[in-house]
């Protein structure tokens, strides 16, 4: 147990240490983040009202494409001079190695987050008030699913970016419905009345939005974790 | 073989048709009773479950894939792939053509036709990385693509079937109430599950044979 604990803690610190100093993936995701986010806003000019309605969906649309960028690159660096087969040569348990980059992921997606969301707040003029905590864990829940996917496709060597992105996307469309809900009744764009009709039936309240959340980061970590093996072993 | 069967399907289908025209006809929408338009449900109902099924033989395949490096399984379910997106299409088209005939919308976001339209993406998607000449072994190829196959699985029951336990609004407002509708439906069922069987078969046998010539 120990043993597997220093091994995460190592490829964790490694992976980390790797982005913060040569700030590869951050400052790209950053820039393309930003840029979605700005042109959603500039279109948004023509319906002043709808801004409560678009930013959530900004935020996701450019959280799910800046967030493939730090997974196309997660076993990138891996394949350079097949440092891969050093890491998977190595007595660590596969899943090991699987938990700690998907937590690598989920760290540079935090750093994304507190970056983008507020520029998201300011631009579209939303006001999460006392409701901070709630956004905080959809946030943290979107980025955990993004992450599980993101890392076991990565890992299938490669992977061509087009490719991934779309295999992601397709993967993580059911939970982005319940994620940009969730969003919806946090800034209250969602109209009592509307609650449990249409494509809202689906998500009639924020804790349904939340509860399919959790269950789809749950099955999907999982999953993605007993599959991890698979992807990368020939 | 498979043409006894091919045929053999025809005829039930022809048959289902005939009744759901005649003795099991649905009655048009409120607007227009004469319309014959709701009887594409006959066709619709047993699209969308050859659709699941396919997606289940999809998975059993992959799994067995991973657990034995068969390439058999690697075939059975890229043949399964490949039918179940054309019933997944099929599901979505008379969808399509019925929701526009009942509520006067060519598609809504309900939760029934939003995944309906997952399914279709994850076909879709599936058929794109078969199709993608991914680098690597075939062995590799095939890896991820069985992967990928069990993944987009587990979108379908937490997604699908838990859309069919929530309140929707596009549900119609009738059923398969008399006795000639039932047996004109279950004909139709048994036909399309016999198309998709023997689809996939052929398809397993062509890529099959695609494959020996490849190798040699």
């Amino acid at each position: 147990m120990k043993y597997s604990w220093l091994s995460f803690k190592a490829i964790f610190v490694k992976d980390i240490v790797t982005e913060l100093r040569a700030k590869q993936v951050l400052p790209t995701m950053i820039v393309l983040g930003m840029l979605i986010v700005w042109i959603l806003r500039i279109a948004c000019e023509a319906a002043p009202a709808s801004t409560a309605i678009i930013g959530p969906a900004a935020l996701w649309i450019a959280f799910l494409f800046s967030g493939i960028l730090a997974q196309e690159r997660s076993f990138a660096a891996e394949q350079h001079q097949d440092c891969i087969y050093g890491l998977l040569l190595a007595p660590v348990d596969v899943g090991t190695i699987f938990l700690a980059k998907l937590l690598v992921s989920v760290v540079i997606l935090c750093i994304f987050e507190i970056i983008i969301v507020p520029v998201v707040l300011l631009f579209f003029r939303l006001n999460p008030s006392n409701r901070l905590f709630d956004l905080i864990l959809v946030l943290l829940l979107g980025n955990i699913g993004i992450s599980a996917i993101g890392t076991l496709f990565s890992a299938v060597v490669h992977f061509s970016g087009s490719l991934l992105s779309i295999v992601v996307l397709v993967v993580l469309l059911p939970m982005m419905i319940p994620a940009t809900f969730a969003l919806l009744f946090l800034f209250g764009a969602i109209p009592e009345h509307l609650a449990g009709s249409g494509a809202l039936a689906f998500v009639g309240s924020f804790k349904t939005a939340v509860g399919y959340m959790v269950a789809f980061d749950a099955v999907f970590t999982v999953a993605c974790w007993l599959l991890f093996g698979f992807a990368v072993k020939e | 073989m498979r043409r006894i069967l091919l045929c053999l399907a025809f005829v039930l289908f022809l048959l289902s048709m005939w009744m759901a025209l005649t003795v099991g006809r649905i009655e048009g929408p409120p607007a227009n009773p004469d319309s014959v338009v709701r009887n594409i449900l006959y066709t619709h109902v047993p699209g969308s479950i050859c659709a699941l099924l396919c997606f289940f033989v999809l998975l059993v395949a992959s799994v067995a894939y991973l657990c034995t490096k068969n390439p058999k399984w690697d075939i059975l379910a890229a043949a399964a792939g490949e039918v179940g997106a054309v019933f997944a299409t099929i599901l979505n088209v008379t969808g399509m053509i019925f929701s526009r005939a009942e509520w006067g919308l060519w598609w809504t976001p309900s939760p029934r036709l939003i995944t309906s339209a997952i399914l279709w993406f994850l076909y879709i998607v599936y058929l794109i990385l078969r199709t993608a000449g991914l680098p690597g072994s075939q062995h590799r190829k095939a890896q991820v693509c069985a992967i990928f196959g069990i993944i987009a699985f587990l979108d379908v029951p937490l997604v699908y079937i838990s859309a069919r336990l929530i309140p929707d609004i596009h549900r119609p407002n009738f059923s398969f109430g008399s006795n000639e509708q039932r047996a004109a439906l279950v004909l139709g069922m048994v036909a399309t599950l016999l198309w998709a069987a023997v689809l996939i078969w052929l398809r397993t046998e062509i890529l099959r044979n695609k494959a020996r010539l490849e190798k040699e």
